[in-house]
């Protein structure tokens, strides 16, 4: 029989949460939207750089390079994503897909670069939402047969 | 507007103290500005798992929001050692905010004592939702083995088919059949419906 202890400890936040006063969820999630809104600008313009780190890095011959590859597309899934480029999100999360194993094995060279292209095509291809659509649904279909 | 929580509900974060742990600069602005948004006034930011910890040992905070593979996945090791510190902070709420997980890190994230885990990319919509769960998580801490945090069973259903079962709680016997008739709904409604007492 494997011991367990089992406790409760007190949880000020329940407190503070429950306090008179305050604003609605309406009023919290539209302050947080806005509050988005105001560092957009530059959250596009990391998302543009680590897309060129990227690149850079891919055509770098660094022994290094997956592994910052990856820790960057990581920040772009989660940045663009915030930011509303879904597209560009999901690009991101399957090149980090493809290059979480290459410690082990290194990933398919021209994968890799169909991802970048992509990538690149769907920051491009902002204001048409149709066009991105396609692009990621290619993606995903390479993907598919990997 | 988010499923779940009613857009009326009220919530009061203005007292409350916020350590976001993100490993990119701007990642920690989109978490800042939705928490700023929520109405939390006391946020701390760190870069590193160094920096957290200096955040933790020097003040008490109610609430930890925390991506994990911040300093090459040190974000894990973080959390695992606040729950054994004993501290002021060992039990706080913590929040993982993961983005792309390598299969390897899915058993290590179950294993650090996080109450809730999100996955980027993240929205206002669900951050605030997982924070009144986690701020109103009734699940008791357990602390069995090397692991302390909340049961990470969501559901109780009894130990699993043909074992013994592992807490003093679990029944060792098969339930056997009822002693008495089940009680009609009159019977029940005399029990728990408030009566007029006529004096």
């Amino acid at each position: 029989m494997i011991k367990v202890r089992t406790f409760h400890p007190v949880v000020r936040l329940k407190a503070l949460l429950a306090q008179t006063g305050g604003i609605t969820v309406g009023e919290a999630l539209s302050r947080a939207r806005q509050n988005l809104d105001l560092i957009r600008d530059d959250c596009i313009a990391a998302v543009d750089s680590k897309l060129d780190q990227i690149g850079a890095l891919w055509q770098s011959q660094s022994p290094d390079r997956f592994a910052e590859m990856y820790r960057l597309a990581n920040q772009v899934f989660a940045e663009a994503g915030a930011m509303g480029y879904a597209e560009l999100s999901a690009a991101s999360h399957s090149l980090c897909t493809l290059l979480a194993g290459a410690h082990e094995a290194p990933p398919s060279g021209a994968a890799v670069h169909v991802h970048i292209e992509a990538m690149r095509a769907l920051r491009r291809l902002d204001s048409d939402e149709s066009a991105r659509v396609a692009v990621l649904q290619g993606l995903r279909t390479l993907a598919a047969k990997r | 507007m988010s499923a779940g929580v009613d857009p009326e509900a009220r919530l009061n974060l203005a007292r409350a103290s916020v350590l976001l742990v993100e490993a990119s600069q701007h990642s920690a602005d989109v978490l800042a500005q939705i928490v700023k948004g929520f109405g939390v006034n006391d946020i701390h930011r760190a870069l590193t798992t160094e920096e957290a910890e200096k955040v933790l040992h020097g003040r008490s905070v109610d609430l930890l929001l925390v991506d994990p593979s911040v300093s090459d996945g040190d974000g894990y090791r973080m959390l695992r050692d606040l729950r054994h510190s004993g501290g002021p902070n060992a039990y706080v709420p913590v929040v993982l905010i993961s983005g792309h997980v390598r299969a390897s890190d899915v058993a290590r994230a179950r294993d650090t004592g996080a109450n809730f885990f999100v996955t980027k990319p993240i929205t206002a919509n669900t951050l605030l939702q997982r924070i009144m769960f986690v701020a109103r998580d009734k699940r008791p801490f357990v602390q069995v083995g090397d692991y302390i945090g909340p049961d990470r069973r969501f559901k109780f259903e009894g130990p699993p088919p043909g074992s013994d079962g592992r807490r003093s709680g679990d029944l060792q016997a098969p339930l056997g059949d009822p002693a008495e008739p089940n009680m009609s709904q009159n019977e029940i409604d005399t029990i728990i419906k408030p009566q007029r007492v006529m004096i």
